[in-house]
């Protein structure tokens, strides 16, 4: 299709941005350019029906790349497009956040002090900006998990290259090395995840990989199935490892517990930067990731990717409640909310954790360039104690960052069914992820018959009739007899293939009730912090007044945002949710026909999401007002009342504790960077005196006291007198040994190989 | 004509011979000239051989057959003529050339030219410079392209000496030191290898019945040789012969690689030499050490590549992470990039060791990368050392500013020595820790080799970007406010290299592996077939 194409204009474009004065405008053009044909990509795919999608998906770009081993019994692997739903609806949304980024940054790099020693910087932002949407489009459409190890590694790059944007500064470069080597670490266990599928799988296709894997998991006698090791009594199989390895990958990017140390520093960047790497698109690639490769985790690496996203969404927003950076407030609101998609993945809300991510790119870039605004509005004061009072200046801003707020909070009307009209699109994404995680944990026992009933009860919810609890796998079986009509589900040997057909839920281990508790919990605090940071912007009296006098804001700049706004309001739902729904339904379908039925795909999430909703609804329906409401009782006043708030003995322990990010950098820098620094400086050392000195140098000396011994003393004084010839010879190597001023001569090696040659020539003469 | 492509590879190798003689001969100022010229033509003519291996492209198995042969040790453009002929001896003037030895010449081709480009910054005794720059070159040629033992070992001897003078004539201030400190370890190594091809002389003798070989190739294909020299009741001084001489071997190439515990003449000798014959030290000189472990100890102890497979492994892995360390702990710019190369060429070891295809194909394309990338490295540091006379790395700082161009390239060259896919440092790593893994079912200890391997790359984005924070990056320092930009000649010479840096690395099929993946798997086929003689075969050893 066209999409390779828009990647190569794209690329070619970016080489003579380079140094143009507009090169604004041409990185604009090009990433509209795409966002054109992603939206023609779209428009051609709509229509398509399901049969015929897999025929195009089947027909995408592939071409031969490289063989690992033997031509013929080596392994290959083809660089070539993904197609399928998945795809469409994330290069979709990435190509519209990033044109909005784009135009956003025209108007932010305008005014900006980029110039180092009068050499504007201007053009080279644009040049990354450009690779870094060529990498990410690129990582979104690969078909072939090396390749999107490579994109991945190349995103990195470009976020190293744009957070050290101001690069002249210290702690931007620092920043941008922290970013890049967390994200190694991640790498680290991605390779090898990728190592194992490649050892046991045979292949690093998407496709392929998945493929065999089915084939695989069903056998408890295959090697993948076999235990690694024994952790608390559960075996961990290494099918299970290998998924977590490939999750590690998840974790370095998306910046997940315990890899997360980077990306409040990440904040260096320019703030389009942090809008489009660190909130939007970028972190939003280790979801992604987990997405693509979900049939390829087990119950038990999805129970640790779940544990990773809890712990990291439940930290992340604690943090976020205390920051008064501005931007590193929404950085740990990212964190937290990437930890809940994070989180929707490892119970099983696939749909739930994608739409999450989808809605969260929109009201997250909005609410980063919405901070930008106020930033550079502002003259560069990012903390919001500074700030204050002002709406009146920056209406717009205000005014779609509010929304951002309200949307991120799970804005919406518990009460009523009329989707999609009542909420916007964090109210919809958030629920389903709770809304799984509480089938998950509370739907095997008697909660599930309540639910049902529940359901029952709501006559709105027109999907579901107790028939209707059939269909979503009845639909399942449909399309895998359309795919694959050899596989009969039912004489598969694996049980639960049979308890999916009994319309049971898939056997998953029971998720941990504090793990929902934490979630819920948390959805009580982000309404807060966000609200924090709004009213303490926007609303209040204006606490410093210098700060306020400058206060403007530019068209360049909130246009982008009120269409951000739109995306953010209604469009996630008309255009991505489909798509999505339709991914995960081709998924759940292909993994019914290859029998991996060791996950919770779509088939549930609608009766799982109606089963959950009433209890949930009471849980977390109103959890943004309570939020908003404390957060604006707080903070109406001012700062006093929080200030006085932290002196309270419990309080400022936590506080303390909060305000050092739960010592994460202090521990990593003491153990990491000081064990490292210290075990090379040691290395190095070593090199230095034992091998080089103590090894080298010494046997130098005792050759040369050798030498000195054999030319002067044995020679000069004994054979000498005797064999004039050779004395002096000897005499002469000798002299030339002392006149090397170094004195280090290491010929003892020489001496001793040259003496065995001699030794073993006339020892082979005397025996051969 | 017919003289000319019958003996090709005569040709390569002699051309620089013969730009040295008439820089001999014609007066000074010419030398440059001729020297540029006579490094180009035999780069052209390096490059001609293309026309054998082009066809691989088409990579298929008869394609392949055809170009690669059916066997390892079909060469092409052979060319054998006695040369010295005893009672006892017979020593060949034998040169052929396979896909092992096809990328390396090119390769050769390429750094030298490149170097001697990059020689304009040498201004002291010039004709001598040249000349010996352009002996040098046909050593290393040489070395690659013959056949014959003791013609490779003559070879090995003529390239060692210029370079010594190239060294201890033009280096830095501690020249003489790391001249021969250079000089004695090559030369130590040189002459256990004299040892070894002695010994591997007479004992094929008695595996033939009568005279015996320096014929590498029959060396290492002819099975009563193999036989008798894997027996393990042959012995030499009471020790098997195998292990002993694969050990001598081994100690040679491992000196030139070098790997650790050998490898401390490296720094001294990189950082004392002047930039363009670091960029052939780093560029082609290492190189040999991995070439003769492919061409010579692998195939013609097969056994023992197997058998001390898990030491050759450690010490690969021990070289990646301590070198990683080592170079993180230095302040010297051109000392750093030594230890990368210690650390980089820890792969090439490590890719052998494991003995199946994906390894193999992994080590012999990091032999690649890591020889354009790391001149690349050495002349970047040579560029500023140029105008700032000095390479100690904390007192750099903001060169991004003063030199923009420069800059960008250097992140290319140092990001690529990094392993960032894309470029040519990833695919010759990733190769290898896949192969490691790979082997899993061969080596017991391969996957956690594998593990600890691929925690070298954490440690090498480290101390590269950490070196690119302290030297390009930060507030421009007052003292190199003044320093031009690279110039015509700088940029002339970092381009291509940067260019081979990305095309390699985003196309490594069409641009490397079509032309050596053939004359690989034969190799390492007929490795793992003969290692089976005596019994040690694991049937899983393949891919």
């Amino acid at each position: 299709m066209l999409v390779p194409l828009v990647m190569f204009l794209i690329l070619a474009l970016w080489g003579y941005r380079i140094g143009k004065p507009h090169s604004s405008l041409v990185a604009i053009l090009g990433i509209l350019i795409s966002l054109g044909c992603a939206a023609y990509v779209t428009y051609q795919w709509w229509p398509l029906s399901a049969a015929e999608r897999l025929t195009v998906g089947q027909q995408a770009l592939s071409f031969h790349w490289a063989t690992l081993g033997g031509l013929t019994d080596g392994i290959k692997i083809n660089a070539g497009v993904k197609l399928d739903s998945l795809t469409v609806c994330v290069y979709l949304m990435v190509t519209i956040v990033s044109s909005c980024i784009f135009i956003f940054s025209r108007g932010y790099m305008a005014g900006h002090s980029d110039e180092v020693d009068h050499q504007s910087k201007y053009h080279r932002f644009f040049a990354y900006l450009s690779l870094f949407a060529f990498s990410l489009l690129g990582l979104v459409i690969s078909a072939n998990l090396l390749f999107i190890f490579i994109f991945w590694e190349l995103v990195g790059v470009c976020s190293y290259l744009l957070i050290g944007f101001y690069f002249d500064r210290k702690y931007a470069s620092d920043a941008a090395i922290k970013a890049f080597v967390v994200n190694r670490v991640g790498d680290f266990g991605f390779v090898i995840g990728l190592a194992l599928m490649l050892v046991y799988l045979g292949d690093l296709s998407l496709e392929g990989a998945a493929a065999s894997f089915g084939q695989l998991i069903v056998n408890p006698a295959s090697a993948i199935n076999a235990t690694a090791f024994t952790m608390f009594g559960h075996p961990i199989s290494i099918a299970t490892i290998m998924g977590l390895c490939l999750f590690c990958g998840c974790i370095g990017k998306s910046a997940q517990l315990p890899l997360q140390v980077w990306l409040p520093d990440a904040m260096a960047g320019p703030t389009p930067v942090s809008a489009l790497i660190h909130a939007a698109t970028m972190v939003a690639a280790g979801v992604y990731l987990v997405a693509r490769i979900f049939v390829l985790l087990t119950p038990d690496a999805q129970m640790g990717i779940a544990f990773i996203g809890c712990i990291t969404l439940t930290m992340a927003a604690m943090i976020a409640m205390v920051q008064t950076d501005i931007k590193k407030a929404l950085a740990y609101s990212t964190l937290s909310q990437l930890g809940y998609m994070v989180f929707g993945m490892g119970v099983g809300a696939w749909i739930g954790a994608l739409f999450h991510l989808i809605t969260h790119a929109f009201f997250k870039a909005m609410l980063f360039l919405g901070s930008g605004q106020v930033i550079e509005g502002c003259h560069h004061e990012q903390d919001i104690r500074k700030m204050g009072g002002l709406w009146r200046k920056m209406p717009w801003t205000a005014f779609t960052f509010l929304i951002g707020v309200l949307a991120i909070a799970g804005f919406g009307w518990p009460g009523k069914n009329t989707e999609p009209y009542n909420g916007l699109g964090g109210y919809y994404s958030k629920d389903e992820v709770l809304a799984v995680a509480y089938f998950r944990a509370y739907g095997g026992t008697g909660h599930a018959e309540e639910s049902q009933s529940a359901t029952q009860l709501s006559p709105q919810s027109s999907v579901l009739s107790p028939d209707s609890h059939t269909l979503p796998h009845g639909r399942v079986s449909d399309n895998s007899a359309i795919h694959n009509p050899q596989s009969a589900i039912a004489s598969l040997p694996d049980g639960r293939v049979s308890e999916m057909e009994t319309h049971q839920p898939v056997r998953l281990p029971k998720l941990p009730a504090w793990m929902l508790w934490c979630a819920i919990g948390i959805a009580y605090v982000t309404p807060f912090y966000m609200m924090r940071v709004w009213w303490l912007t926007f609303m209040g009296k204006p606490r410093d007044h210098h700060v306020h006098e400058h206060a403007h804001e530019t068209p360049w700049m909130y246009v982008p945002l009120i269409l951000l706004a739109i995306g953010t309001g209604l469009s996630s739902w008309f255009i991505f949710r489909p798509l999505i729904v339709d991914a995960a339904s081709a998924n759940a379908a292909w993994s019914a026909s290859h029998a991996v039925a060791v996950t919770a795909l779509d088939g549930h999430d609608e009766i799982v999401h109606h089963a959950a909703h009433a209890p949930l609804t009471n849980y977390v329906g109103y959890s943004f007002m309570v939020g908003f409401a404390l957060a604006i009782l707080i903070y109406i006043g001012g700062l006093k009342f929080a200030q006085r708030l932290i002196r309270l003995p419990v309080v400022s322990v936590i506080y303390n504790v909060l305000i050092h990010k739960f010592y994460f950098d202090e521990v990593y820098n003491a153990v990491w960077l000081g064990g490292t620094r210290a075990i090379s400086r040691l290395c190095g050392a070593f090199d230095r005196w034992v091998i080089d000195y103590f090894i080298v140098e010494n046997l130098a000396r005792l050759t040369k006291m050798f030498a000195f011994f054999t030319g002067d003393r044995l020679d000069a004084r004994g054979v000498d007198k005797m064999v004039e010839g050779v004395g002096q010879g000897a005499f002469r190597i000798g002299d030339v040994f002392r006149s090397l001023q170094t004195g280090r001569i290491r010929n003892y090696v020489l001496f001793a190989a040259t003496s065995v040659t001699v030794v073993v020539i006339i020892a082979i003469m005397l025996t051969g | 004509m017919e003289l000319f492509s019958q003996h090709i590879l005569s040709w390569i190798i002699f051309t620089p011979i013969v730009g040295a003689a008439l820089c001999l001969i014609l007066p000074t100022r010419w030398s440059r000239t001729l020297a540029m010229a006579a490094s180009l033509i035999t780069l052209l003519l390096c490059i001609s051989l293309y026309a054998t291996y082009g066809p691989a492209a088409a990579d298929t198995p008869e394609a392949r057959q055809e170009v690669f042969g059916v066997q390892y040790g079909d060469m092409k453009h052979v060319e054998r003529a006695s040369w010295i002929t005893g009672e006892k001896f017979a020593i060949e003037y034998y040169l052929g050339v396979d896909g092992l030895s096809f990328p390396l010449v090119v390769l050769t081709g390429v750094i030298t030219f490149l170097s001697c480009w990059a020689s304009f910054t040498v201004k002291k005794a010039i004709k001598g410079y040249y000349i010996l720059f352009l002996l040098l070159e046909t050593g290393m040629l040489g070395v690659f392209l013959s056949l014959d033992f003791f013609l490779f070992y003559v070879f090995w001897e003529v390239m060692l000496l210029p370079m010594y003078f190239l060294i201890g004539v033009w280096g830095g201030p501690r020249k003489e030191y790391a001249a021969i400190k250079f000089f004695i370890y090559t030369l130590a190594g040189s002459v256990l290898m004299l040892v070894a091809i002695v010994a591997c002389y007479f004992f094929s003798a008695s595996a033939l019945g009568g005279r015996g070989t320096f014929d590498i190739v029959q060396l290492s294909t002819n099975q009563s040789i193999l036989q008798k020299f894997s027996d393990p009741h042959t012995l030499l001084l009471g020790f098997r012969f195998a292990p002993f001489m694969f050990l001598l071997f081994a100690i040679g190439f491992a000196i030139k690689v070098p790997t650790f515990p050998f490898h401390t003449w490296l720094p001294d000798a990189h950082v004392e030499a002047p930039t363009p014959i670091s960029m052939i030290l780093a560029g082609i000189l290492l190189k040999m050490g991995a070439y003769g472990f492919f061409r010579i100890a692998y195939p013609i102890f097969p056994t023992v590549a197997r058998e001390f497979a898990w030491f050759i492994a450690a010490i690969g892995v021990i070289s990646i992470i301590y070198g990683a360390l080592c170079a993180m702990a230095q302040t010297d710019f051109k000392k750093l990039v030594a230890y990368s190369s210690i650390s980089h060429m820890g792969y090439v070891i490590l890719g052998l060791a494991i003995l199946n295809k994906t390894g193999f194909q992994g080590a012999m394309f990091q032999v690649l990368a890591h020889g354009i990338s790391s001149p690349m490295c050495f002349f970047l540091v040579g560029v500023i050392y140029e105008r700032a006379h000095h390479r100690e790395i904390n007192r750099f700082g903001g060169l991004w500013l003063t030199m923009p161009r420069y800059s960008s390239l250097a992140t290319v060259g140092f990001f690529a020595s990094l392993g960032l896919p894309a470029l040519c440092g990833f695919i010759g790593e990733v190769y290898v820790l896949l192969g490691t893994f790979r082997a899993k079912d061969t080596f017991d200890w391969a996957v956690p080799m594998a593990v600890i391997a691929a925690l070298g790359a954490i440690l090498t984005a480290g101390y590269i970007l950490w070196m690119i924070q302290r030297v390009y990056l930060g507030p421009a320092k007052d003292e190199y406010k003044g320093f031009p930009d690279a110039n015509r000649n700088e940029i002339g010479i970092l381009v291509p290299l940067a260019a081979l840096c990305l095309l390699m690395g985003i196309l490594p099929t069409h641009t490397v592996f079509n032309f050596m993946n053939g004359t690989l798997d034969l190799l390492q086929e007929k490795i793992v077939a003969s290692a089976g003689i005596v019994g040690h075969l694991a049937s899983s050893i393949g891919m």
